[in-house]
């Protein structure tokens, strides 16, 4: 009999729970995967979303844990954005145990592919592990490039308004508004950038090649002998060869980086280590995703 | 007649003013063809050396595109075919080996006792089966000394969107029980699984076939509760070895903490109810299980689990795991009736290339009583990340049997793990 109340009671809490309520009253629920996806949207959604995201920031986006909570958030989403593309290895097994297939890429109603219509660099023209963890449809970090982060904040509020139409009017508002923010401090940040165009610089993974290709700079190498193998002494020793080489001054690492290979580097060859942020909320200057590009070029052209 | 030669003389000064306006426009127009051709001449000029200019851009483009493409189109749609035609619909193929080397100091010659063996070859294969499901398959392939065989590891069927925000599962798969039973060989931290799984789920812990129904409890305190049933074909392992018409049942309740933004702790708790062989008389008519009737779901199994997860700055994690369980019996064919065990594991992950661990076993089996009744286990390890696909481990065991004539032993494992193709692990 106890047993027989205690599985009615939780039946009667899973209907309740599951039942659908009014969305007048209440915001709408944003799971993003990145806190630079979970920015943008706020620009675009302002007060009208609450927005969850998976990855820590200080995390590589590439080894994410998903945990029971982002089950949870994911369960209840009204709406998902994320990356497209193969940048987020974990999100496919991640809505397998969700099961909305209104979530799920390409063709789930209620997912945002931030990708869309973006250039992509780096489309391998061949698919072999021999080339370390190489992305299929090419580099996937293209939100360092703020053009692509118009283009984000765009697929956001097309997405947005597409599911919430009577809302329309105020993503689209939001949306020219963030676009027209971008275009003002794209001036600043090229002018910032000019005097160090065609700067060579070393990267610890291959990530920042959308940001050196809009504001002029040269990676001519990175820490990983191919995308996502540890560093090895013999290609280190081929890095400090080619960095004294071509003068490099900088390495670029992000907070979930070690910082031993980048300092042993430094120290052979100079160069002093930057630790830029690749999420927002990575550093405590990117507290959002136009403080993060700004504190990136500050860092990068500082003398 | 005088009036005629003035008409005459007032016509051929027209005429004549006529021509030599005629002359001075032929002159202006002469002047503006010249410029016009020198407009042409300039104009040509720059389309011929603007086509330089393009023609040097192609090249450069057509140097550049082995290493950087950019195609001024969007990216492919996600999920799009990669192979022309039906290929394209062809499933996600992957193969996962491990290749395990052994020295130990037990003079028994057996499978894995000082030899190199292909532990496991996995061959997974994963698709979409329509906009509601999905299908899991995972065939392992053994070199056993005496038994090379082939077995179905998993093989499930999941159906997604089904009542009250459920998903179903159907097939062969790995139980839910804990935390170390649902992972496969080469996904452990270390190069085999703890004594309790061992000893009270099988070799590589309990896989069976059956049905799953999973959800996640939504509730005010914003805690995640997830919840897990199952109904599993009985006969499996050693805990439940007999009756395969009686159903084994399995629930797993599972809830997560964040303790901060960089540490999590996660706690399970699992419940089975069995059945065991009936008694079985040997040629000679003796009982060679314990006397007694068989109680219906005789075996109950009840197990805890506790993870805490901390992840440090630039990449490095600690992650300490633990699992007990312990049994309420009505012993048939195993003599101990109330056998239980656990592990605790802690794992480091110091830097992009390394991890290191030790893990402590301490069981109480099935088959042994008496004074002498408990095994321990001591086994420390480092792991080589050579790559995301390829890992070597390293680990010592050191054992104290429960088996009272049985002698302490001492383990080394290397271990080479691979992969190629997907390797998609279910979230856990």
């Amino acid at each position: 009999m106890k047993t027989k109340n205690i599985f009615l009671s939780l039946l009667c809490f899973l209907i309740l729970s599951h039942a659908p309520s009014a969305r007048a009253d209440k915001k709408i629920k944003i799971v993003t995967t990145t806190s630079t996806f979970a920015s943008i949207a706020k620009e675009i959604a302002g007060d009208k979303v609450e927005i969850y995201f998976i990855a820590s920031p200080k995390r590589d986006i590439h080894f994410i844990s998903p945990t029971p909570k982002d089950v949870m958030k994911l369960k209840s989403a009204d709406v998902f954005i994320h990356a497209g593309l193969d940048l987020e290895a974990w999100r496919g097994p991640l809505l397998d145990v969700v099961g909305r297939t209104e979530l799920m890429w390409p063709s789930g109603e209620k997912q945002i592919d931030a990708s869309k219509g973006i250039t992509l660099l780096e489309i391998p023209t061949s698919l072999s592990r021999a080339e370390g963890d190489i992305h299929l449809y090419g580099n996937p970090h293209y939100w360092m490039d703020p053009a692509n982060g118009k283009i984000v904040a765009h697929n956001i509020a097309e997405g947005l308004a597409r599911l919430y139409p009577e809302d329309g009017d105020f993503f689209q508002k939001n949306d020219e508004a963030f676009g027209k923010k971008i275009d003002e401090k794209m001036k600043e940040w090229e002018r910032i950038a000019s005097p160090h165009k065609d700067e060579p610089i070393v990267t610890y993974h291959k990530n920042w090649s959308y940001f050196a290709e809009r504001f002029g700079f040269v990676v001519v190498g990175q820490l990983e002998p191919k995308p996502g193998i540890p560093p090895t002494p013999k290609h280190m020793a081929e890095l400090i060869h080619l960095m004294k080489e071509k003068g490099v001054k900088v390495i670029l690492k992000e907070s979930y980086q070690e910082s031993r290979t980048p300092a042993k580097i430094a120290k052979e060859t100079g160069a002093k280590v930057l630790l830029l942020a690749q999420s927002v909320e990575e550093t405590k200057e990117a507290s959002d995703y136009i403080s993060m590009i700004d504190y990136n070029i500050r860092e990068l052209t500082r003398e | 007649m005088r009036i005629r030669s003035v008409y005459f003389s007032i016509l051929f000064l027209m005429i004549s003013n006529r021509a030599f306006a005629s002359e001075a426009m032929l002159e202006s127009m002469q002047k503006d063809l010249g410029s016009l051709k020198e407009t042409v001449a300039s104009l040509q000029s720059i389309v011929e050396s603007q086509s330089e200019v393009l023609r040097k851009q192609s090249l450069k483009i057509a140097t550049l595109e082995n290493g950087r493409v950019s195609t001024g189109v969007a990216a492919p749609p996600a999920g799009a075919p990669k192979m022309a035609g039906v290929q394209g619909f062809n499933p996600e193929i992957g193969v996962t080996g491990t290749v395990q080397v052994k020295s130990t100091q037990s003079s028994a010659d057996e499978e894995g006792n000082d030899t190199i063996a292909l532990k496991e070859l996995e061959l997974n294969f994963a698709q979409v089966v329509d906009p509601y499901s999905r299908l899991d398959a995972i065939l392992s392939f053994n070199d056993n000394i005496e038994r090379q065989n082939v077995d179905i590891e998993e093989a499930y069927y999941t159906r997604w969107g089904l009542p009250l925000g459920f998903t179903g599962q159907i097939g062969k798969f790995r139980s839910k029980i804990g935390k170390e039973n649902l992972l496969h060989l080469h996904r452990l931290d270390t190069t085999d699984y703890p004594l309790v799984i061992r000893d009270f789920f099988g070799e590589e812990g309990l896989a069976a076939s059956g049905a799953r129904l999973q959800n996640t409890i939504p509730n005010p305190m914003d805690i995640p509760i997830e919840i897990t049933g199952e109904i599993l074909r009985g006969n499996n392992g050693p805990s439940f070895s007999g009756i395969s018409r009686r159903p084994i049942f399995n629930t797993h309740l599972k809830t997560y903490f964040e303790l901060s933004k960089d540490a999590n702790l996660e706690l399970g708790w699992t419940t089975l109810f069995g059945d065991e062989n009936p008694p079985i008389v040997d040629g000679a008519g003796n009982n060679v299980t314990r006397s007694g009737g068989q109680d219906r779901y005789g075996v109950k199994v009840f197990g805890g689990d506790a993870t805490f997860n901390w992840f440090l700055p630039e990449g490095k994690k600690l992650k300490w795991q633990n699992e007990i369980y312990f049994q309420n019996r009505s012993n048939l064919v195993h003599v101990n009736d109330d056998p239980w065990g656990f592990y605790s594991l802690v794992d480091y992950k110091f830097s992009p290339k390394f991890s290191a661990g030790i893990r402590f076993d301490y069981l109480e089996p099935l088959d042994v009583v008496g004074q002498h009744r408990r095994s321990t286990a001591v086994s420390p390890y480092i792991t080589l990340w050579q790559s995301e696909f390829a890992d070597f481990k390293l680990q010592y065991s050191h054992t104290e049997s429960a088996s009272g004539n049985a002698k302490s032993d001492n383990m080394i494992f290397l271990q080479a793990d691979f992969i190629i193709g997907v390797d998609k692990h279910p979230v856990q």
